[in-house]
């Protein structure tokens, strides 16, 4: 499963300067008293007082003081070949500055040796515009500088996780494949809990396959809501939903995040009486369920289809909303 | 804003707390169950250790990440495991569970209240930590770089072999002895008696680091009972008093440091008046083999007979439930003193890379 926040940060004066200067070729540090600090800082590190925006060109040569070989770089390294992250005294800088050497090889690398900057061809204004090598490795580069101040960075946070399924949820899932709700009774209080989390945590005791049932899949609507799709990154809803929870009969608990489209959205209310349509058996799909407390239920049951029973009493469902 | 910093006086001596109870899970590879199913287990461990109800704990803190198993909202369903019912006063710190007992250790000074339950929790293994700890760097300079906290730690650990301060030999001793303790921790994951001299033959991962060197991925959690004054004697035969307790931070850029030192630790040792006495056990947090040597020298605990023991339980070597680690430190610690095993410990834990913060904590039993 991948999980995705994409992040817009403004960078102010000092961070943009450092940025806009990568994307034209160029390294900048300020001045903080007699010292030059690379990257640029808002404020002094020792004092935090505010520091004037007086910045000074550094490099593009400098000296490995440390450096680290990465072997087996990850998916999010500047290189997916072996390289260095070093730390590199700049020419005119007075601190290091972090960053990775492009040394083909660890027999290349060693503490003092001297490395400069090299530019990629496509530069956004960001710090990874920029990269450095063994200093005889360097070529010379020619860098048409761009138009507009650097205000604004983009960062893509997107992180894969890869959890089994629980032994719990993989028993649900499996329930789900064949046209059943498995949920589990609590041994300590007896209540019925769907989809079950593995344990009951008002008692806190965890449950075991022993404790496993098997739910109806007729039930009343408890709560809902009527959602206006908002456009923001990730959304895939494009036309209004109902988001319903459904407190199944016998059980002690709703299962929630029940969508309703189209027609069926008319004369939902709570109470109404429900029961789960399935999908046939070749058509549910299940492989992609996790461990979240959703049920992946439009995956399994096509829909909810009103019983035409007499609605349940709304008011004792009040307590099953979530 | 004229830049000076506001004078803070301590008005009056600060409540005596102690540690009455400890818990923790087994560090494992990959547990299946969920993150409140561990904290379950040590909560209801807690309550079975100290004959207390639920409902006399009146604080719950927990330090814990939703980026580390890539479950939004996972501290919420970590409530789970706590106890949602009845409600108390609840907190959370996206931190390891030490800076939860730092808190509660600020919450009971309040006065108002004696009891607070502090929990720590991590599941690392559905996701791949050396893509989610760069999120907690700068995020323009360096997480656009993946910049993670194992090359930060080669880094380090080459910056100490060239000041002097180290050799690889002495990495691969600090693993070596770590394994070899983990043998009598039940909870450890790495547990095993290699020579220095086999490890040194392994291939480099981060050079000068080999995978040895870092921590394994690890789940698991760990929980404590703080009480105040003189209640913590009547649920402890032996409370575990927190005699001091100091936590600094040092720039994010690791340009403006010294890596070879630890200034945040020194001056937190210095504050939690770890000098005040001998030290019979420090559990310290060294997530990579070279952080030991830097923190011995900052807390003063220099190795050699007669010294205090380092890290007896293997420590984050053989197990690092990330966010419970450095509570799993307290825990060790406490366990040592309720058993009269130790009178006086050091617990130490750290967080961003390079030992960028730093809490350090002394622990002492009553004669």
């Amino acid at each position: 499963m991948k999980i995705e926040y994409p992040y817009e940060r403004t960078t102010g004066p000092v961070v943009g300067a450092f940025l806009g200067a990568l994307r034209d070729g160029r390294i900048v540090g300020n001045r903080c008293g007699d010292r030059v600090l690379v990257p640029p800082l808002e404020y002094d590190p020792d004092t935090a007082a505010p520091l004037d925006l007086d910045l000074v060109d550094v490099g593009p040569g400098g000296a490995v003081t440390s450096w680290t070989w990465i072997a087996e770089p990850t998916r999010k390294h500047p290189f997916q070949h072996p390289f260095a992250f070093a730390l590199i005294l700049l020419d005119g800088a007075d601190v290091p500055f972090v960053h990775a050497v492009d040394a083909g090889s660890i027999d290349a690398m060693s503490t003092g040796m001297r490395v400069s900057a090299q530019f990629r061809d496509e530069r956004s204004g960001a710090v990874t515009d920029v990269y450095f090598v063994p200093e005889s490795a360097a070529v010379a580069q020619t860098i048409t500088p761009g138009q507009e101040p650097v205000t604004m960075t983009t960062h893509l946070i997107s992180l894969e996780v890869d959890e089994p399924l629980a032994p719990h949820r993989e028993r649900f899932r499996a329930g789900l494949q064949e046209g059943k709700i498995i949920g589990q009774r609590s041994p300590a209080s007896g209540k019925v809990y769907v989809p079950s989390r593995g344990y009951d945590a008002m008692e806190r005791v965890q449950m075991t396959e022993a404790d496993d049932v098997v739910c109806s899949d007729r039930g009343a609507i408890s709560s809902f809501t009527e959602i206006t799709p908002v456009q923001y990154y990730g959304q895939e809803e494009t036309e209004p939903y109902v988001r319903a929870s459904i407190l199944l009969d016998g059980t002690d608990s709703p299962i929630i995040g029940i969508d309703i489209r189209g027609d069926d959205i008319a004369g939902v209310r709570v109470g109404m009486r429900v029961q789960a349509v399935w999908r046939p058996a070749a058509d549910r799909r299940t492989d992609d369920m996790d461990n979240r407390w959703g049920g992946a239920w439009e995956s399994v049951i096509e829909r909810w289809e009103p019983t035409g029973e007499p609605d349940d009493d709304p008011r004792p469902l009040q307590q099953y909303a979530f | 804003m004229t830049g000076q910093a506001p004078s803070i006086t301590r008005v009056t001596e600060p409540r005596d707390v102690a540690i009455v109870a400890v818990s923790q899970t087994d560090s494992h590879r990959s547990y299946l169950e969920g993150e409140p199913t561990l904290i379950m287990q040590c909560v209801n461990d807690l309550l079975a250790r100290t004959g207390l109800d639920r409902d006399a704990l009146e604080f719950t803190i927990a330090g814990s990440c939703d980026y580390l198993s890539g479950m939004p909202f996972a501290f919420v369903a970590n409530i789970d495991g706590v106890g949602a019912w009845p409600p108390v006063y609840e907190s959370h710190v996206e931190m390891d569970g030490a800076w939860a007992l730092n808190e509660a250790w600020f919450r009971l000074q309040c006065g108002d209240i004696d009891t607070a339950l502090v929990i720590g929790s991590g599941k690392s293994s559905p996701g791949r930590p050396r893509e989610v700890f760069p999120l907690q760097t700068d995020p323009y300079t360096m997480a656009p770089l993946g910049l993670d906290p194992v090359s930060m730690a080669g880094i380090q650990a080459r910056a100490l072999v060239d000041a002097g301060l180290a050799t690889e030999a002495d990495f691969a001793e600090i693993v070596s002895r770590s394994r070899r303790n983990a043998l009598a921790n039940p909870h450890a994951q790495v547990a095993n008696d290699t020579s220095v001299k086999d490890l040194l033959a392994e291939p480099y991962f981060a050079a000068p680091l080999r995978r040895h060197d870092l921590p394994p991925i690890s789940d698991g959690a760990a929980a404590v009972i703080l009480v105040a004054g003189d209640r913590a004697r009547e649920i402890a035969e032996r409370p575990a008093w927190i005699r001091g307790l100091d936590h600094r931070i040092e720039s994010h850029h690791p340009g403006l440091r010294d890596l070879t030192t630890s200034a945040s630790t020194a001056l937190a040792a210095k504050h939690a008046g770890v000098a005040n006495g001998p030290i019979d056990v420090a559990e310290v947090m060294v997530n990579y083999s070279p952080e030991e040597v830097v923190l011995r020298n900052a807390l003063g605990i220099p190795p050699g007979e007669g010294g205090a023991v380092v890290n007896p339980s293997g420590g984050p070597l053989a197990g690092h439930p990330v966010m419970a680690t450095g509570l799993v430190r307290f825990v060790e610690v406490a366990q040592r003193i309720f058993d009269g095993s130790a009178d006086r410990g050091v617990a130490h834990a750290s967080s961003g890379p390079c030992l960028q913060q730093n809490l350090v904590c002394v622990l002492e039993g009553e004669a």
